[in-house]
């Protein structure tokens, strides 16, 4: 009961209510690769597991409305997990340092981000909210990004699983601060495939995770 | 913009899918074979019952593993003549992530 509390408290807190980004740690001995395309960046996370607690791998960006890209390492880290008979919850720190360079090459460096995530889970609804800050050394940003997500059906395991989402990012410093992102999420076997688009940027959002 | 999106569809069309295994229950138990019955907090999805089944399936002893996500259970198919003591199955349990809340057995 009193983790179900918790869940409930932490869903309260974030003000959302439902669908999380896939979570950045996996079993231990398994690996994942998380490929983002939104109307903001792109980016490529291959991360491997010792513990279902920790994930350590690479991560590189391109982001668009930035004009530069990051190329480096990520360490993930589980904070807390709230087990529920119908429910779970997360709390996640991320930290990356790496190299940093603008499109043009007129300045680069070393980098690093640090963040936080949490989601909260159920077999119908899901929700998410993260925050991460950058240092470029030429350019600092913080990224704020929620979901709601509820799923028009729940199927068993193995099905083919489909979640309709939202997504909210806010970038203060973006040329379009704030945008949502209507989304599809397929969900089957070992692959997950988002697919959504963003009117205000009137740009796809195509994401691809795949866990083994 | 386009082209990463295209390659990671072509990718993910050809990579492998693991899928639930045969469901396991006492009727269809081989002899000496036991069943042992996990139920389980915190699991909501094919990555959660990827996760156990991957644990489960390490272990030596283990023939078979079926998960309900809706009853939050992980039911796992022993060798014939194969034994788990409860403190390996919260093991498994709790390396994969998740909470044991109890432990049913059947033999054949």
């Amino acid at each position: 009961m009193s983790a179900l509390k918790a869940t409930l408290c932490l869903g309260a807190a974030l003000g959302l209510a439902a669908a999380a980004h896939a979570r950045p740690v996996s079993y231990p001995g398994g690996w994942t690769v998380m490929q983002r395309n939104t109307s903001t960046f792109s980016s490529l996370h291959l991360h491997y597991s010792p513990t279902f607690k920790d994930s350590i791998g690479v991560y590189g960006e391109q982001n668009w409305d930035g004009d530069w890209s990051f190329a480096g390492g990520q360490y993930n880290r589980l904070l807390k997990r709230w087990n529920a008979p119908k429910s779970q919850a997360n709390l996640y720190f991320n930290l990356g340092a790496g190299y940093a360079e603008t499109f043009e090459g007129n300045e680069s460096g070393a980098a690093g981000f640090a963040g936080f995530a949490a989601d909260w889970e159920t077999r119908r609804w899901f929700t998410s909210y993260s925050v991460r800050g950058y240092d470029l050394g030429f350019d600092q940003d913080v990224h704020h990004t929620a979901r709601l997500g509820v799923a028009p059906y729940i199927g068993d395991y193995g099905d083919l699983h489909t979640w309709l989402m939202v997504e909210v990012h806010n970038l203060p410093e973006a040329d379009t601060p704030t945008t949502v992102t209507p989304l599809v999420r397929f969900f089957y076997g070992v692959q997950l495939v988002e697919i959504g688009y963003t009117p205000e940027t009137e740009r796809f959002m195509a994401n691809w995770i795949i866990r083994f | 913009m386009m082209k990463p999106i295209l390659m990671a569809l072509a990718l993910s069309a050809t990579a492998p899918v693991a899928l639930a295994e045969a469901p396991a229950s006492e009727a269809s138990l081989p002899a000496d074979a036991t069943l042992i019955t996990a139920k389980v907090n915190g699991m909501v999805c094919d990555f959660c019952a990827q996760a156990v089944t991957a644990m489960f399936n390490k272990d030596e002893a283990v023939e078979a593993v079926e998960v309900d996500l809706d009853n939050g259970e992980i039911r796992v198919t022993l060798k014939g003549g194969a034994a788990m003591v409860d403190d390996r199955v919260e093991e498994l349990v709790t390396k994969s992530g998740y909470d044991l809340v109890e432990i049913l057995r059947a033999t054949a």
